[in-house]
């Protein structure tokens, strides 16, 4: 739980017929991390067999025709499949994709092109009405022999420059209708001038109404005849779209399947196009837990005795390369959300998530300590937890981390005899902060010291996992470290009369000794790790800087320290702010009365939503940059088992990248 | 301009001038022009601002990789400058941006028509990546759908809907996609104008005087060609130009649809334009080398534009017009590296090559 599992580095040798096979087995298996490989031991370089980099190309393509098709029959993705996906070539897929295709086509295309009759149908009594009392066939108008008419819609934008440009010509144009964008208008003017003025019209965007056969007459009659369209085209409608809910329910889990099975293709194809290729062979190099290691062996002799696996010894360039695989118990994924937030850990350090999941709820208790607010937090967070709906199901790590904040406020909350802000409901087992502000800021020092110590010692454990032990010994995170802060603060302590069985002059000799360590702690590193030159620079420069390191150590330390008085204050703001609700409450109303209780009500919820927020930030303030930042590099590279199903949308649409 | 301007467009100023600094100089471009082939093109490029950009395999700058790699620049000055500016004018910075957006959708719309592939299409499209209706899914839906009509279906949520939709009849019974090409241009640009006076004081003044001249060059240049290439009547002219202008009235387009001698428009419009004097006599008579007359004429205007956006680098600088300066002085200069990239591509020789050019900018 404490340190990432041991990794084995393997190597596989495939036979190039076997790839598929192997592939699909290393995927099934869910433990083999595998490192797309510049150079091997044998020498051979990535190759990106053409093959495989075609079917990625083209699944790509194929993906798209899916997705559209089931957006054609509002089918949606469904939910990634849980069991292995059968792969299927580009061609199989194409083909099967042009079928559906083609069974759609007609029904979708019959659709939309009765949805644009109607719209059509429907323009065509709106450019009719205005004119509907008119008792002339519309077809004689436009065969007059003297005047040129012409009825249509035009953008009514072009209104204006459509006159304009008629200047010179005899005309007049009538606005029948007007709506937002589109006016249905009239052309008048002379038969001699119909080639300028059909010009014109056109060029403005006029669409003149040109009614099918069945629609002609005077506008009364078209207008009778288009309802009876109108009522024709809607029944064709209702008819396509039965037809097209039909191949929904038919093909619904084809189209998922093979939209599916297209994406773990391609995350196959993918996958060898990134391993390395000799002539006849795939060379595949990645990580398994050591563990798992042979489980990995037996699945992958299912599939194939002709796959040689080897077993190699990290090299120099792996070192900050191996995957780290945390193991910590599904309760603390909330907790390791937060430290992968904050940097991956590597493989050979410590995994902070224990101590931020015992350290993150005390820090947070001990800020917002209540009863009543942190048992509402735990409430909050057992619903998150518990996965009830499908929203809160992404969030259940986070309510683990709610619901122990939460019982640790509650703890606290008892400890300082506070509920829903009340002060005199409880008896404080312990102190009410707001009566001993001292107590609870030295409580909250003492509290931050043993952080800031734990910190370091984590510090200690990790440089003795890397072997670096000059920095062990001399780091300022490190034991002359610790020493020198231990001694520093049994010095304070004794300063302020506190009782301490170990003499001050004992702290006094350790922290000369330590601050001596620390001081020149470059030159006994690299005298203990055998580095040199054992200065960088000239001895004198070296010793100048020296001291300021050392004074810059003390500067941090106790800036360290005094950053977790914070945690004391907030306790102290806790039991204001509450405080503050009960003087507005009295102000609104008598102790008991509606009013008062409104108040007290929406104030609590405001000290929870508001000050709890806060109170959040801080503790993961104080986490991140007080003790994290003694001990955890991060950087790691995530432990990521090669899989062929995609967790997340589409496929890498390619961009417009140009020629 | 008061306090307000100064704090609001500091940081932006710095920022633009820094940029306006990093445009190629006289050298570099007589660097470039003398380079003998594309291979030395490239080696001249990455030493200019735009290097960055050309950090990829040789192989894969191909002449159109290329262009579309020095587009990225322009892409980059574009969102760094909408994210700095302060509104008002930020919104006239985006909706200049928007110019490459209804260019995008005039190519897909291309594309559609012709059947052609995603691949083949995306290599005619400006980069853009932010602050866009019209997403490169959404295009490869357009060229999916098989038709002019549906591929429009699939803008319904862009600004271009209604537009397309208003002009789509007369593609359906012409199928000739300029009724569309030119309905987006004339919607584009009303977009614009209307942003322009969406603007106050100095930032209006500025803006007008810019983006304004910019209009009436298009417009101008859209009733020279109407006439002198498509041959389209009085009335076509006129519906398919602007009504509005900064310093292009109505009657002058109207004058040169009418068959007026162009230069003598453009002369009335702008009396001290350089250059108009220098096109030779025989061009001006309106035959067959009006090809060549239109070129000369477009070469001024554009350099008339040039002017205007140094110009505005001088004096108060508190306003929006030193950004669409610069924004509009890399466009031109991206105009011209992309000459000189085809150039160098098809082995054309310099003195051709620079004849080409829009601007002599060394």
């Amino acid at each position: 739980m404490f340190k990432p599992q041991a990794m084995d580095k393997i190597e596989l040798i495939i036979p190039e017929h076997e790839v598929v096979r192997t592939t699909e087995a290393l995927a099934a298996s869910g433990i083999f991390h595998h490192t797309p490989a510049t150079q091997t031991t044998l020498g051979a370089t990535p190759r990106g067999g053409d093959v495989w980099q075609t079917w990625t190309t083209d699944l790509v393509a194929i993906e798209r025709r899916i997705l559209l098709v089931m957006e054609e029959l509002k089918i949606d993705e469904g939910a990634p499949p849980t069991a292995p996906l059968h792969i299927i070539e580009p061609r199989v897929a194409e083909r099967d994709i042009e079928r559906l295709e083609h069974e759609a086509e007609t029904p979708i295309r019959e659709l939309e092109a009765a949805r644009r009759r109607l719209t059509q149908l429907q323009k065509y009594i709106g450019q009719l009405t205005p004119i509907a009392d008119l008792d002339v066939d519309l077809g004689t108008l436009r065969d007059l022999r003297y005047t040129f008419v012409m009825l249509g819609s035009m953008p009514a934008a072009n209104i204006e420059r459509l006159e304009s440009s008629l200047e010179h010509i005899p005309f007049v144009l009538v606005t029948l209708r007007h709506e937002e964008h589109l006016a249905t208008v009239m052309l008048f003017g002379l038969q001699q001038d119909a080639a300028v003025l059909n010009r014109a019209a056109r060029s403005a965007y006029l669409n003149p109404l040109v009614m099918p056969e069945d629609y002609r007459g005077t506008p009364a009659q078209a207008i009778a005849a288009l309802q009876a369209g109108i009522e024709r085209t809607q029944e064709h409608i209702v008819e396509y779209e039965r037809e097209i809910a039909h191949l929904h329910e038919m093909r619904i889990r084809h189209l998922r399947q093979l939209l599916w099975r297209v994406r773990a293709s391609h995350a196959l194809a993918h996958t060898i196009a990134g391993y390395d290729h000799l002539q006849h062979t795939y060379l595949v190099t990645g990580w398994v837990p050591a563990a798992a290691h042979t489980r990995l062996e037996q699945e992958i002799a299912k599939v194939s005795d002709a796959v040689v696996i080897e077993t190699l010894e990290p090299r120099q360039e792996d070192i900050g390369h191996i995957p780290a695989s945390l193991k910590n118990p599904p309760v603390f994924s909330g907790f390791q959300g937060l430290v992968t937030t904050y940097g991956q850990p590597n493989y050979d350090e410590l995994d902070p998530t224990p101590i931020m999941a015992l350290t993150f709820p005390l820090i947070f208790g001990l800020m917002f300590g209540d009863v009543g607010h942190g048992l509402l937090l735990l409430l909050a967070g057992l619903l998150l937890a518990g996965r009830k709906t499908k929203a809160m199901q992404s969030a259940a790590g986070f309510g683990v981390v709610v619901a122990l904040c939460g019982a640790s406020a509650m703890f606290f909350g008892a400890l300082y005899g506070s509920i829903f802000g009340f002060e005199d409901v409880l008896r404080a087992v312990w102190f009410r902060p707001l009566e001993e502000i001292t107590e609870v800021l030295l409580f909250a020092i003492v509290v931050g010291a043993v952080l800031i110590s734990a910190g370091i010692l984590y510090n200690i454990v990790n440089a003795a996992l890397g072997r670096r032990w000059g920095y062990l010994l001399f780091n300022r995170n490190g034991l002359a470290g610790l020493v020198f802060y231990w001694a520093l603060l049994g010095i304070g302590a004794g300063a302020f009369g506190a009782p301490i069985p170990i003499p001050g002059s004992v702290f006094a000799v350790l922290a000369i000794i330590s601050g001596i360590g620390l001081t020149f702690a470059e030159f006994f590193e690299r005298l203990v790790e055998h580095h040199r030159p054992l200065f960088e620079e000239d001895v004198g420069t070296y010793v100048a800087l020296a001291f300021f390191e050392l004074f810059e150590t003390l500067i941090s330390l106790f800036s360290n320290t005094l950053s977790y008085v914070r945690m004391g204050a907030f306790a102290v703001a806790h039991g204001a702010l509450s405080l503050v609700v009960f003087i507005i409450a009295e102000v609104i109303g008598a102790r008991g009365s509606v009013g008062y209780w409104i108040v007290v009500i929406l104030g609590n919820l405001f000290v929870i939503g508001f000050e709890g927020m806060i109170v959040g930030i801080q503790t993961l303030r104080l986490e991140y940059y007080e003790l994290f930042s003694k001990f955890f590099t991060g950087g790691g590279t995530p432990y990521q088992p090669l899989s062929l199903i995609p967790k997340v949308g589409k496929l890498n649409a390619s961009e417009n990248t140009g020629g | 301009m008061g306090h307000s301007g100064v704090t609001a467009y500091a940081q932006v100023n710095a920022t633009t001038r820094a940029l306006y600094a990093t445009l190629l100089t006289p050298e570099v471009w007589r660097a470039l022009i003398q380079t003998p082939d594309f291979d030395a093109l490239l080696v001249q490029l990455e030493k200019t601002a735009y290097g960055p950009y050309l950090k990829l395999d040789r192989q894969m700058l191909t002449p159109r990789r290329t262009v579309y790699q020095l587009r990225r620049y322009l892409a980059q000055g574009y969102e760094k400058l909408i994210r700095l500016t302060p509104e008002p004018g930020c919104q006239l910075l985006m909706q200049l941006w928007q110019l490459y957006e209804v260019d995008n959708l005039k190519a897909t719309l291309r594309g559609v028509e012709t059947n052609a592939s995603w691949d083949e299409v995306r290599r005619l499209l400006s980069p853009m990546p932010r602050h866009i209706t019209l997403t490169n899914d959404d295009i490869q839906r357009m060229l999916a759908s098989g038709s002019i009509v549906r591929a429009i279906e699939r803008t319904r949520h862009t600004p271009y809907y209604e537009t397309l939709t208003l002009a789509v009849a007369r593609y359906e019974t012409e199928k000739n996609l300029f009724p569309l090409e030119v309905a987006l241009d004339l919607d584009y640009r009303r977009g614009l104008w209307q942003g322009i006076h969406n603007l106050k004081g100095a930032d209006y003044e500025q803006a007008l005087r810019l983006v304004g001249t910019s209009i009436d060059v298009d417009n101008l240049l859209w009733a020279v060609r109407y006439r002198v290439y498509h041959r389209l009547s009085v009335q076509e002219i006129i519906n398919y130009t602007l009504a509005f202008g900064y310093q292009v009235r109505d009657a002058d387009i109207r004058a040169i649809a009418e068959g007026e001698d162009i230069i003598t428009v453009i002369k009335r419009i702008y009396p001290r334009l350089e250059a108009l004097e220098d096109i030779p006599a025989q061009t001006r008579e309106e035959v067959s080398p009006q090809r060549r007359q239109l070129a000369l004429i477009e070469r001024a205007l554009h350099r008339y534009i040039i002017k205007l956006c140094r110009g505005a680098f001088l004096g108060d600088p508190f306003h929006i017009g030193v950004q669409l300066a610069y924004l509009m002085l890399l466009e031109y200069e991206l105009r011209d590296l992309t000459v000189i990239v085809e150039a160098k591509a098809s082995r054309l020789p310099v003195e051709r090559l620079a004849s080409m050019l829009a601007v002599e900018w060394w």
